[in-house]
């Protein structure tokens, strides 16, 4: 073996090296009280492309150097889905940690998007949170994301030549990783001073 | 009837009009606060009755909102739904809450865009073709 393969295999394993440790890194163990986290089986999310309430694309990749929580719902749904925005708005209240804060971010994702206009998607997510982003997309484009992540949602109490009609969907809070990783959830009724404990430790424990 | 007697008999009715017999104790009505775009509001409250009688409300209107309807949200199997209620009874001496995660009413396209301590009438509609008007308070 002469000397610039010894160089080249010694560069690719010091790599390789850095991207199993920083792999292992974000998805170290840690034990969450109000949510579940994947650690090693945390999984890569599939390529998807939503749109933002200001117009600008969300895509795996755009996820990627931030924590993320996913919530998913629809304006339509005047009970349940401002609870959970307020949750997380309170949740992001109750973190001390300026660099956990900065770390995060909050989309709500409509599953209605035959409704959820951008900029009824704006008012509503901006209202609970200035920062928070609400993101759509056609279902066909939608679909493969919820699906990757386990949230099930749809139509329901449809009347014909009606414009109304509810939207089954699921409860759970979605936790992706800095590398667009599906890391962990967070099961519904959820608790914003436990989820503020939680992303303190799990951002703290994983520095991006 | 003694013609001398219609004229006190309407001011009579002047001064018990349908709300005057009201059925349900109210408290705590309110509506939660969304942005003007946003089309749909909900509406809680907590019913006391403190009559003899069984009291069912078969359909509340307002003139701040296209429609107002009963609605019930509920978790089953990791799922959020929200179904629709045709009619809600409270028995003599019961107490039943509208509350954030359950019963609601679902208060659709505000005439207006509503703001924080804005007071909103309503009317709740009984079985037996009565009335009651409250009002509702928008709230944070």
């Amino acid at each position: 073996m002469n000397k610039s393969t010894i160089l080249a295999v010694a560069a690719i394993a010091l790599i390789g090296g850095f991207a199993l440790s920083w792999h292992a890194h974000v998805n170290r163990a840690i034990e969450l009280e109000s949510g579940v986290w994947f650690g090693e089986q945390a999984r890569a999310l599939p390529e998807f492309q939503l749109v933002e309430h200001n117009g600008s694309k969300l895509t795996r990749e755009s996820l990627q150097g931030k924590w993320s929580l996913m919530f998913f719902g629809y304006t339509h749904c005047p009970d349940i889905c401002p609870i959970s925005l307020q949750t997380l708005a309170d949740m992001v209240r109750a973190i001390d940690d300026p660099h956990v804060a900065d770390a995060l971010k909050v989309y709500f994702v409509s599953v209605d998007p035959a409704r959820d206009q951008p900029q009824v998607l704006a008012d509503y997510v901006t209202y609970f949170n200035p920062d928070f982003i609400g993101a759509t997309a056609p279902l066909e484009q939608l679909t493969p994301l919820t699906r990757s992540l386990g949230i099930a949602h749809a139509l329901r109490n449809q009347t014909e030549g009606s414009e109304q009609y509810d939207v089954d969907h699921s409860a759970a809070i979605v936790l992706i990783n800095p590398r667009a990783e599906y890391a962990g959830l967070f099961g519904a009724p959820q608790d914003a001073a436990k989820m503020a404990r939680d992303m303190t430790r799990i951002i703290e424990r994983n520095p991006l | 009837m003694n013609p001398r007697l219609i004229l006190p008999l309407l001011l009579l009715t002047l001064l018990f009009p349908a709300s005057a017999f009201a059925e349900l104790d109210v408290s705590d009505a309110r509506i939660k606060h969304l942005p003007p775009t946003v089309p749909v509001r909900a509406g809680y409250m907590t019913l006391r009755n403190p009559g003899a009688q069984a009291v069912t409300i078969v359909a509340v209107q307002s003139d701040a909102f296209a429609s107002v309807e009963i609605h019930r949200s509920y978790m089953q199997d990791g799922m959020m739904r929200m179904d629709p209620v045709d009619s809600l009874t409270i028995e003599p001496g019961e107490t039943l809450q509208l509350a954030p995660g359950g019963l609601h009413l679902m208060m659709m396209q505000p005439a207006e865009a509503t703001r924080p301590g804005d007071s909103i009438e309503i009317v709740l509609e009984f079985d037996d073709g009565t009335e009651q008007r409250l009002t509702l308070e928008v709230v944070k």
